[in-house]
């Protein structure tokens, strides 16, 4: 069988001993479809026994061994190590603990801080009693158009993998972060749920606006969730029931009267329509140096050809159920 | 030679007009075959998804029937625009019900979707059309020492499953065009980072703060400039450096180029052809008489 002499740069950190994280490599032979998991158990099991990773299902289901491979975090049990080397084109594999939460040793990582915050935002059915029936008795139906608005957000695993990728987690102590949100959402389109929209306010008070759209969590999600997507939904929500007064909301609407004003973004009314005068005196400075450098256009944009079909098929996606 | 409808988006006709205007002088220098269409519209940049779903990919439909229409591949230089048009396709092309819905809505205006296009960054192209050798070939006046931190930002490598050009964990594509330019990559470890440009009006501090992440980043790998293939990523690096750096505490300057602005330095197109001048900090890692 096919196999590489790998080298695996691990990441160790014991906190009762050690001041400071250290590296520490382990060549070993890796056969054909060997998983990053398995080289982990292999290393332990035959060379260091002190290592410490955290594996449970091995089925990508439980997402519990999420680590960073090469500065990507991954679950291990789901990657393979040919994969990898191929990726990166070398034969170090850099393992290391994923971030945005504290390691207790080695690769193991504390979910407490992420398990918390989502708890606070009550991602959880709370049955509405004009659609859930109070005995068992009787059945609660969803219907496929109504299953598939949150359907693949119930495949969420709790792994913490796009928690541990989302830069704004890092910078922002108070935002949900990506799967509780895509959660809040999730339970927020559920027609048995008794908070419905109004769940959209929990989203706004967990920074939901913050969330920079970098898509970071959809490509690191081993389920393919995409979390951004919820949270663009719950944003959507948001405006739906009239949150509708803050830089957010307001920029989304600002882009709107764009396109059916000319078809093209009014640049230069941005930040007037986004932030009043706020957001005029904010970035007068810049402004002035952007128009000094000939990068503006005027405030009144000649319409794009065949804007009449822009509008209309605005008009009509608009009226779509 | 591929034919392409140029989408250059709303920020390179205006805030980033350095970008349209490098765009054209590169695409006339490489006799690429691009024309673009009067009838695009602005994308939404993603953010009228958070109105409806369905409107987002209405507007991007009709977009994508207009180059259809005229059998081109769409060819933009904007990360987000790049992002949003592959969204709807991929969405439009693989769910037979959305498809038939949206294309009832295009009916009415005449249009109708049918995917036949692709939709591809200006980036890409020089890569598909020449290759690193070729585009290696057409060089004059190569960037020899010159080292370049090559800023991917967020939109052109992900998501995977819609962008899917290359690994989005570690693409190359930036590193290629800088080698056949004759320059040096010199790669950080924030270079797929976000810039944070789509959080600057709700949260501006956390917004620069990212900005100003990336930037450091860029100083420590000695970079002389960053190329970045994003004119959103531009404006925050570029535009708003001096804000960004001061929410980290530095203060510096690093040059910021767009794709085609450093490809066009290595082909000898004039700086003020390519719109440098327009460049908020000074471009000063380069020869330009």
């Amino acid at each position: 069988m096919e196999s590489r002499k790998v080298i695996f740069r691990i990441k160790r950190f014991n906190p009762k001993k050690d001041e400071r994280p250290y590296y520490k490599e382990y060549e070993i032979d890796v056969p054909k479809g060997m998983t990053i998991l398995e080289a982990l158990q292999y290393i332990k099991d035959n060379i260091d026994p002190t290592l410490a990773f955290r594996a449970f299902c091995r089925s990508a289901i439980c997402g519990s061994c999420s680590v960073k491979i090469n500065g990507y975090p991954k679950l291990a049990c789901k990657t393979q190590v040919f994969n990898e080397l191929d990726v990166y084109n070398t034969n170090i594999l850099t393992i290391e603990p994923i971030d945005n939460m504290e390691v207790i040793r080695d690769l193991i990582v504390d979910w407490d801080s992420a398990i918390q915050k989502m708890e606070k935002m009550r991602p959880y059915l709370i049955p509405d009693p004009e659609v859930v029936p109070e005995t068992l008795d009787e059945e609660c139906k969803v219907y496929p158009h109504e299953l598939k608005k949150f359907d693949k957000f119930t495949d969420c695993i709790l792994c913490t993998t796009c928690y541990s990728a989302c830069g704004i987690v890092r910078v922002d102590s108070n935002y949900g972060g990506p799967f509780p949100l895509a959660r809040v959402y999730r339970f927020a389109v559920d027609p048995r749920d008794s908070l419905k929209k109004e769940r959209a306010k929990i989203g706004f008070s967990f920074d939901m606006w913050n969330c920079v759209r970098c898509n970071k969590c959809a490509d690191v999600c081993p389920k393919h969730i995409a979390p951004v997507d919820g949270i663009m939904k719950l944003r959507g929500l948001s405006i739906e029931i009239g949150l509708r007064n803050n830089p957010g909301a307001r920029h989304v609407m600002a882009f709107y009267k764009s396109l059916q004003e000319s078809g093209m973004l009014n640049e230069v009314l941005l930040p007037l329509r986004t932030k009043g005068i706020k957001g005029v005196l904010e970035n007068l400075s810049i402004g002035i140096k952007m128009i000094l450098k000939g990068k503006a256009h005027s405030p009144i944009m000649k319409p794009i050809k065949e804007h009449e079909t822009l509008k209309e098929v605005m008009k009509r996606a608009m009226e779509v159920e | 030679m591929g034919k392409y409808a140029f989408y250059p988006g709303c920020a390179a006709k205006g805030a980033s007009k350095e970008l349209y205007e490098a765009t054209i002088a590169v695409s006339n220098k490489l006799n690429l075959d691009m024309v673009e269409l009067p009838e695009f519209s602005c994308c939404g940049a993603g953010v009228l998804e958070e109105i409806k779903e369905v409107l987002d990919i209405a507007v991007n439909a009709r977009n994508l029937a207009y180059a259809e229409r005229e059998g081109r591949d769409i060819v933009t230089v904007c990360s987000t625009c790049l992002l949003v048009l592959r969204k709807a396709k991929y969405l439009l092309d693989n769910d037979d019900e959305l498809r038939e819905e949206v294309n009832e809505i295009l009916k009415e205006s005449g249009l109708e979707y049918k995917g036949t296009v692709d939709v591809k960054h200006f980036h890409w192209v020089l890569l598909e059309e020449f290759g690193e050798e070729g585009l290696k070939e057409k060089v004059v006046k190569p960037l020899t020492g010159l080292k370049v931190y090559p800023y991917y930002g967020c939109h052109t490598v992900r998501p995977k499953d819609i962008i899917g050009y290359e690994p989005s964990e570690n693409p190359q594509s930036l590193e290629k065009i800088i080698r056949a330019l004759g320059a040096t990559p010199v790669c950080g470890e924030r270079r797929l980072e976000c810039c944070g440009f789509h959080a600057f009006w709700p949260a501006p501090n956390i917004s620069m703060k990212l900005t100003g992440l990336n930037l450091k980043d860029a100083r420590k790998e000695s970079a002389d400039c960053i190329v970045t293939p994003c004119p959103l990523c531009h404006m925050n690096l570029d535009a708003n450096q001096e804000r960004a750096l001061k929410e980290v505490g530095e203060n510096f300057k690093m040059p910021v180029l767009h794709v085609p602005q450093l490809v066009g330095l290595a082909l000898g197109i004039s700086p003020r052809e390519l719109g440098i001048h327009r460049n908020i900090t000074p471009v000063n890692c380069v020869q330009i008489s």
